[in-house]
């Protein structure tokens, strides 16, 4: 089998999204093809066209944007909706990293991939919805299966599995290991560290703006 | 003031009272994910295109209408775009309300929220996820979800009073 790994994120490098994707990877090993692909702009070029036409699983990661899907994502899903001819033999699964601790805030998002698969005439295989997407960002140098992430790697085992496979599952949820007080200080902190290193003082990330 | 968001290009509606209107004028870029607008140039977006003081047009309304096409169940493209540019009407900290977290206020206001999606084929799941992800809107700008309504197309909503 061929799987695509869709990394949604716009960011260039540093994303939850291909972090996640990475850990994805590993687990997946040499069980599958991989065909790595970033849709951060809202076009789909023919050269993404023809690595998806590729694969016959995709799994699109993207990060959680005012509880749905970032605007180029929901432009690319709309040009890809019409690439009837592909979708008849794809399973598609998600992915949603949420900067909230409580990953099943994602549900409603994965809900949108599901509906597009319905419109697309292809197979919806399930998703994983993640939380603290902020602290998955910051861990990209660790080892998955070790560490903050080690929650979400083991959710991301059986994910594997239901993909290789090419299983339906329901929608499952997984957060960082550890506890959700201790993710509320250390964003609090981080916001303050990157205000100071902009220039800015702590109270300017309260700033409003003027007419 | 009613803040209305809106796809259609040609929009007119009656509208009564102080309102402003945001739907597509010229070309509006995507959001990065750089987080520029809490903490570079807190409340303002950094990409300068004539979208990235919407999160003060959130905070002055008493109201906000989303007018737009229906996506799989969420808004198009323009609308996400423009939601997605003014993440600044909140704060990157976070709080904890009813058990689950969310972004902190900006700004004092608590305002109504309504949607009004039109295509020709929603579907039910569709209309559902919709509704399941205007009421979280609502409940991540703490505003007060007034309603969600589902049209057959755009030509059906033009007799709607705002």
């Amino acid at each position: 089998m061929t799987v695509a790994l869709i990394n949604a994120s716009p960011k260039v490098k540093g994303s939850s999204s291909g972090i996640l994707l990475g850990d994805l990877k590993e687990i997946l090993g040499s069980r599958a093809e991989i065909e790595e692909i970033c849709l951060r702009t809202g076009k789909i070029t023919s050269e993404i066209k023809e690595c998806l036409m590729k694969a016959d699983t995709w799994v699109v990661a993207f990060p959680l944007y005012v509880d749905s899907l970032p605007a180029h994502l929901l432009n690319c899903l709309k040009q890809l909706e019409r690439m009837k001819e592909k979708h008849a033999s794809l399973s598609v699964y998600g992915i949603a990293n949420c900067g909230f601790y409580e990953g099943n805030q994602a549900e409603p998002a994965l809900n949108v991939l599901k509906n597009w698969c319905k419109k697309a005439g292809c197979a919806y295989g399930g998703s994983l919805g993640i939380g603290g997407g902020g602290a998955i960002a910051v861990s990209g140098n660790q080892k998955g299966n070790r560490g903050m992430r080690s929650s979400i790697y083991k959710a991301m085992k059986n994910f594997a599995d239901t993909i290789l496979k090419k299983e339906c599952d329901m929608n499952k949820y997984a957060t960082v290991a550890f506890p959700r007080f201790v993710y509320k200080l250390a964003a609090q902190h981080s916001w303050r560290t990157m205000i100071k290193s902009n220039g800015g003082k702590k109270k300017d990330l309260s700033r409003r703006l003027d007419r | 003031m009613k803040l209305i968001i809106t796809d259609i290009e040609d929009f007119e509606f009656q509208i009564e009272g102080e309102h402003k209107v945001i739907n597509p004028q010229g070309n509006i870029k995507y959001c990065i994910g750089c987080f520029g607008c809490w903490a570079k140039t807190p409340g303002e977006c950094v990409i300068h295109d004539g979208y990235q003081r919407t999160s003060l047009d959130m905070g002055l309304c008493d109201e906000m209408i989303i007018i737009s096409e229906c996506y799989y169940g969420t808004v198009s493209p323009f609308i996400k775009n423009v939601q997605d540019r003014a993440i600044s009407y909140v704060q990157g900290d976070f709080i904890l309300r009813n058990g689950e977290m969310h972004h902190k206020h900006r700004y004092d206001n608590k305002f109504q929220l309504s949607a009004y999606f039109y295509g020709e084929d929603i579907t039910e799941e569709e209309k559902q996820t919709a509704r399941d992800i205007i009421a979280g809107n609502a409940e991540n700008f703490d505003a007060k979800l007034k309603e969600v309504l589902f049209f057959k197309s755009a030509e059906e909503l033009r007799g709607l009073r705002l």
